[in-house]
């Protein structure tokens, strides 16, 4: 039963991360309706940025967000700009193929840069815990936790609450009419590709105390992310947080009662199970 | 036996009711025209019809067979076809080859679908546009090859969405010479058409639609007369 | 006056002439590139060809569901892993011979194909791109993970092939040379392949899909056994590449033939580079694309070909900072061609043709 909590916990503190990266991904298919293939590489930079500014400067990651995050927003909205937003005619397979394209191009830059050997980040606490309710925490995990709980909350703040925000919900529910009542269509996508990356981005400063970062560690955040977002509802936030959440859980859950090199097979599978229930997610629309 | 039997067919979307206790058939060899303002559920009928919805009530009956819930492509092989109301060409493929999909689902042989194909595409007058990409037509032969096509796979029933549309008075009254000449050959047709003059020349009965629900149903002239139907339309007197 | 059209890419575009002479040039490539190991037998150039002649049997394979029936898999490894496994283990644990290998590669992959098919086939757009992803993933963690059956990430060292004795003749594959043939035979029946779907009902029907899922529907196409019969030979196709590459590398480890930058990504960027859908867009994409790539991963081959002279600082450089460049050059041609040009070479070229041809004739007087 402990062994159940812990890792139910482990799974929620994790999820809380992903819900990030899911939250991300899919504001950017919610505004422009583009399935953005190289989201994890996005958290992949943030891992090394966040990696950089720990080793060079000593800074630790989670102020180094100070950094990160508006870092990958200015990058993402670059993409956005010079790449992304060009192919808004094209085909939607071909505009999925171009984000793909920038993922490997991404993750094989870092490759140059970095080359692929496995950085660590290991900062005093990275190997500490904490007991809560009797349940043992990694303390860097809750941090993680901690902190995405308050950039989600903040983000919500943002779209319920400011113009920028709501300007981002309704460009994500009707363009066209969006475009009649005077909101800068392609600024909104700039700031939701920005707003997306930066998301990414922290959540990879977030993670970088306890994951190993190499250039193709984004693919399986990739993946996740769609993951996520599938189950939830392309577009919808609230749905991209349960389903991190429940992203979280099911792989921590997964780890432990099957096999800790197969957590992700299990996600994976459980997702295209999912798929061919509801084709549009659990909580998509379903099709006649 | 009708050849079509629409019965208390209704289709709910969330709370609204698109179609509503709908009932009217369609007997063999005479064209119906289905009319109704926007938004009175004509299309979502079609859609019910042809399988791309499951009504939530009701059942339609084809031949005498129950067709609600079938797939559209086993209602198109059992003798249904349909075009659609926003045209949908096969954009890269040419128009010859567009109608040749339909039909290859008269005939297996590739050849034979060309011939059936090149015939079609007299009967709606494209021959001479024939090797052209479809993306690249106008919005009138759009229309005749949408026509075109559905007619290649070989239907008994053709339901015809708006054809009318778009369409300028030498186009439009080119596809209603098309349309009768399908009925004088033996073709039932349901139409779905705003253009009323279209409808009442060439209908032999009308059945109007509102909010989802059947209005009235009758021959033109009785249906011109309704008064709920006036009112729908018009306004109240 | 419309824009200019995206190009018409069906089977009935070239004329009976155009189409006759493509194949007498095709026949009489074939018969060239077949008399070249006779001419040359240095083992470079001979590599190249098998390279490439995979890359055209793969992207060809690929083509049948992506380029004609217009479903974008990303996943296609999952078969290519599946045929390299299945032949490689059925040698190495019951000593069957790749004769036989291969078509057990070519059935194990078709059968992989209906299931990842049923899942897959009925998602559309990104959906479908994702679940491919996520089944070519499945298969590589579960590959990696029971080790006991598969080796897992320490991989096969597959033997060499055993002599293979016909009536008449025994062919022993050791060298370059008989892997040159057989691989250029199975390139030569990928493209036939795509060549005979094209222009058969199947093709029709599967090009209806391409263009509008629903309005094919409507005309009475079976959507799922239309897709899934592509998908089968196209799985069948790219299984056997993989048995060949494992017959051919003599080793396979789960993240080389289930990795998706390294053969689901290339499968669909030779095709997209060519021309999706067309029959020549695979041999195109292969021939401009294999080059750089290999050039990349191993420059020493340019100056085996005497491309480059001997001791040349370029190779130095490559080595040292771009051995794990052709990656980053897909990446960018990815982004490039589906800006610029996303009906591939074939496609711009057509353009090219054709403003060329539209340019001399007067305009038309005012109506």
């Amino acid at each position: 039963m402990i062994l159940f909590l812990q890792s139910l916990l482990s799974g929620v503190l994790m999820g809380g991360v992903y819900a990030l990266v899911g939250i991300g991904l899919t504001l950017v298919f919610g505004v422009m309706r583009i399935v953005n293939f190289a989201h994890g590489e996005l958290v992949m930079l943030g891992m090394y940025l966040a990696w950089f500014l720990f080793t060079r400067l000593g800074w630790d990651p989670y102020l180094s967000l100070v950094v990160v995050a508006p870092a990958l927003f200015l990058w993402g909205a670059l993409l956005q700009a010079a790449v992304v937003g060009r192919a808004l005619h094209a085909l939607p397979e071909n505009q999925m193929l171009l984000t793909i394209g920038l993922g490997l191009a991404m993750s094989n830059a870092a490759m140059l840069a970095f080359t692929a050997d496995y950085r660590i980040l290991t900062t005093s606490y990275s190997s500490s815990g904490l007991q809560v309710l009797g349940l043992s925490v990694s303390e860097p995990m809750l941090a993680a936790f901690l902190v995405a709980v308050g950039v989600t909350a903040g983000l919500y703040l943002f779209l319920l609450r400011t113009d920028t925000g709501r300007a981002i919900r309704a460009t994500a529910q009707d363009r066209e009419a969006a475009q009649l009542m005077g909101i800068d269509v392609r600024r909104m996508s700039l700031v939701a590709f920005g707003l997306g990356a930066a998301l990414a981005g922290t959540a990879g400063a977030l993670v970088s105390p306890t994951y190993y970062i190499y250039p193709q560690v984004g693919g399986a955040f990739t993946l996740k992310a769609f993951v996520i977002v599938v189950l939830g509802g392309m577009g919808s936030v609230v749905g991209a947080t349960l389903g991190g959440l429940l992203v979280g859980v099911t792989e921590s859950l997964a780890a432990v009662y099957v096999a800790s090199d197969l957590k992700e097979l299990v996600v994976y599978s459980l997702f295209l199970l999912v798929l061919v229930a509801r084709p549009s997610g659990l909580l998509g629309k379903a099709r006649a | 036996m009708a050849l079509l039997e629409i019965r208390h067919l209704s289709k709910f979307f969330g709370g609204l009711a698109a179609n509503a206790d709908v009932s009217f058939s369609v007997e063999r060899g005479t064209i119906v025209g289905l009319v109704g303002p926007n938004g009175a559920g004509k299309t979502t009928l079609f859609d019910c019809v042809t399988g791309f919805h499951r009504p939530d009530r009701g059942e339609v009956r084809f031949r005498g067979i129950r067709i609600n819930g079938l797939s559209p492509a086993r209602v198109c092989r059992l003798g249904l076809a349909r075009t659609w109301q926003k045209v949908r060409p096969l954009a890269r493929l040419s128009v010859l080859d567009n109608v040749v999909v339909g039909a290859l689902t008269r005939t297996r042989r590739v050849e034979a679908a060309r011939d059936l194909a090149r015939e079609e595409l007299r009967v709606v007058g494209l021959s001479d546009r024939a090797g052209v990409a479809a993306g690249t037509l106008p919005v009138g032969e759009r229309k005749k090859l949408e026509l075109a096509r559905a007619l290649a796979t070989g239907p008994e029933l053709l339901l015809v969405d708006e054809v009318l549309g778009g369409l300028n008075p030498t186009e439009s009254e080119e596809v209603v010479e098309v349309l009768l000449a399908l009925r004088a050959s033996g073709l039932t047709l349901l139409v779905i058409e705003h253009d009323m003059r279209a409808i009442m020349r060439i209908s032999d009965r009308v059945v109007v639609l509102d909010s989802g629900e059947k209005l009235a149903e009758g021959t033109p002239a009785e249906v011109v007369e309704d008064r709920e139907v006036v009112a729908a339309y018009l306004g109240e007197p | 006056m419309l824009a200019p059209p995206p190009l018409p890419a069906s089977a009935s575009a070239p004329r009976a002439g155009a189409r006759a002479a493509g194949t007498w040039l095709a026949a009489a490539a074939v018969a060239l590139l077949a008399l070249f190991p006779v001419l040359v037998a240095r083992p470079y150039p001979l590599h190249m060809g098998v390279v490439l002649f995979l890359a055209v049997l793969e992207a060809a394979a690929w083509n049948l569901v992506g380029g004609i029936a217009g479903q974008y898999s990303v996943g296609h490894a999952v078969y290519f892993g599946a045929g390299a496994y299945a032949a490689v283990m059925l040698l190495e644990r019951l000593g069957i011979a790749p004769w036989w290998g291969i078509w057990a590669a070519a059935l194990c992959a078709v059968l992989l194909g209906l299931v990842v098919g049923t899942i897959t086939l009925r998602l559309r757009g990104p959906y479908f791109v994702l679940a491919s992803i996520a089944a070519a993933e499945v298969a590589r963690l579960a590959v990696l993970h029971f080790r006991a059956f598969t080796h897992g990430a320490q991989g096969f060292v597959v033997a060499e092939p055993p002599v293979l004795r016909l009536p008449g003749l025994s062919l022993t594959f050791d060298g370059k040379r008989p892997f040159y043939y057989l691989t250029l035979a199975l390139a030569v029946l990928a493209v036939a392949v795509n060549r005979a779907v094209l222009r058969s009902r199947l093709g029709y029907q599967l090009l209806a899909v391409r263009e509008d899922q629903d309005a094919a529907h409507s005309l009475g196409i079976r959507l799922s056994l239309v897709k899934n019969q592509a998908l089968a030979i196209s799985a069948a196709l790219t299984g056997v590449a993989g048995a060949v590459f494992a017959g051919y590398s003599r080793f396979i480890d789960p993240d080389t033939v289930f990795s998706l930058t390294d053969v689901s990504v290339p499968m669909v960027l030779y095709c997209l580079a060519g021309g999706a859908g067309t029959v020549e867009g695979p041999v195109v994409g292969a021939l401009l694309l294999v080059p750089v790539s290999e050039a990349l991963r191993n420059p020493r081959g340019l100056v085996s070909l005497g491309l480059l002279p001997a001791g040349s600082g370029v190779v130095g450089f490559v080595e040292r900072h771009l051995s794990q460049a052709h990656q980053l050059v897909y990446g960018l041609l990815l982004v490039l061609i589906v800006l610029f040009a996303p009906e591939g070479v074939a496609g711009l070229l057509r353009r090219l043709l054709r403003r060329s041809r539209a340019r001399p004739r007067p305009a038309p007087p005012p109506a």
